[in-house]
């Protein structure tokens, strides 16, 4: 108990950080390892300057407003809209491998690849998307 | 709200326009990731997904803003929120660096309608305080400014009695005129006749004999109140319609020259129901006293 009351005594006030890196007192004894805590992606923040995301900064602004995020900075917007653009194309890379999982599974085409030609159905995006947690079903028929 | 196509508002256009370019978005995405075609329920829920999932960020960015009692998100709020999700940050930066990258234009943003200064009338009314600066201005005075076009009537008695005056006296005139023009006339002039026409007197043959006659309302007056002492009903010429009960004489007269005056024309025909109102019963013809 003796060395977290003294981390917490010596912690640092906000926005002290000498150097960004905040290292616990008792890190120098060896018996707490250091972990390096910066806020990630700083740098990465840097370097959206001049990137354009698929989104259009316009329209990732007006869904955050709706949602009452107002954004000072430009950058932070890019990086919503990267990641949500990741998140998308990660559940369509699964729909891609369930698709292709499922033409050679039963080993039609040995000599040459499957025809290129992949359609994103509901079949595949279903189970992607379970994997995630989502579950969507859809009638097989409107009555 | 995708599928309504009637009378959309601005709000509504704005709204659909942004949905659209997203949905271009998610078609591009699929099509980086090797996908030729897709199906619309496909990409509806895609579009859908990446929506909600913008909306989510935001959200819960500014909940962590505003829990660390600041009320600006900054880079670590949106990290928290980003991991919170089930999101690996630290992928992102390869992610950003991949070959084929396709850029989406924004939806065009259009202006406020601005009147022409040639158009414009009088002075906009100010902002009163409670309103914000941005919100757009009045419109024109001359848009909601209204002034009745009627005039107060008059009431001065004095104007009036001599509107009423005259209007009486020109009715009169357009009626005797009319008859004149519809009658025989008479003229006091011997060569103007259309000028001052006269209504043409009809002398009788007889001038005396109204004088001597009762008149027609007379007549009536004395068959009712013959009719109203006797029960039975003997008069061939004109059958007593109505049966009284108990009413005395004068009272009988009196509601028998009322009955005339309200219904000169007579109902002669033979069946009517018996009323109670004395102003409602049919009229009774009286009968001609010939033996007396």
């Amino acid at each position: 108990a003796a060395p977290v009351s003294a981390a917490v005594a010596a912690a640092p006030p906000e926005g002290a950080m000498s150097n960004g890196v905040y290292v616990p007192p008792g890190a120098a004894n060896g018996d707490v390892k250091p972990v390096v805590s910066t806020t990630p992606l700083v740098d990465f923040l840097m370097q959206l300057e001049d990137y354009t995301p698929t989104i259009p900064d316009a329209v990732t602004g007006y869904y955050l407003n709706r949602a009452g995020f107002e954004a000072s900075d430009p950058r932070i917007i890019r990086l919503i809209s990267l990641a949500a653009q990741k998140f998308i194309s990660d559940i369509a890379n699964d729909a891609l491998q369930h698709c292709k999982m499922k033409g050679t599974a039963s080993g039609s085409s040995r000599n040459k690849s499957k025809d290129k030609k992949y359609t994103l159905t509901m079949e595949d995006l279903t189970p992607a998307l379970a994997e995630y947690g989502i579950n969507v079903k859809k009638p097989h028929y409107f009555t | 709200r995708s599928g309504s196509k009637h009378a959309s508002t601005p709000a509504d256009n704005y709204y659909l326009a942004r949905r659209r370019t997203l949905q271009v978005v998610v078609s591009s995405l699929l099509t980086e990731a090797g996908f030729e075609s897709a199906e619309k329920a496909a990409v509806e829920t895609l579009t859908e997904m990446l929506q909600s999932y913008i909306s989510e960020i935001g959200r819960s960015a500014k909940s962590y803003c505003e829990h660390t009692a600041r009320t600006q998100p900054t880079l670590s709020d949106i990290v928290v929120t980003l991991v919170e999700m089930g999101f690996n940050v630290e992928t992102l930066p390869a992610y950003a660096k991949r070959s084929q990258r396709m850029v989406i234009t924004a939806p065009p943003v259009t202006n406020q309608p601005v009147t022409p200064k040639a158009l414009t009338a009088g002075q906009n009314k100010p902002h009163p305080p409670h309103i914000p600066g941005h919100f757009p201005e009045f419109p024109d005075p001359h848009t909601y400014i209204k002034t009745p076009t009627y005039r107060e009537p008059v009431s001065d008695y004095q104007v009036l009695r001599e509107k009423a005056a005259s209007q009486r006296r020109d009715v009169e005139r357009a009626l005797t005129r009319f008859m004149a023009k519809t009658g025989e006339t008479q003229s006091l002039f011997k060569d103007d006749v259309s000028t001052f026409p006269l209504i043409a007197a009809r002398p009788f043959t007889v001038p005396y004999l109204t004088a001597l006659l009762p008149s027609e309302l007379e007549m009536q007056q004395m068959e009712e109140t013959d009719s109203s002492e006797q029960d039975d009903q003997t008069d061939t010429e004109n059958l007593p319609l109505h049966m009284s009960t108990d009413d005395s004489g004068p009272e009988k007269e009196n509601t028998s020259v009322l009955q005339q005056n309200t219904s000169l024309s007579g109902s002669r025909n033979g069946e009517e129901n018996v009323i109670d109102n004395p102003y409602l019963r049919p009229v009774k013809k009286p009968k001609i006293r010939r033996k007396k």
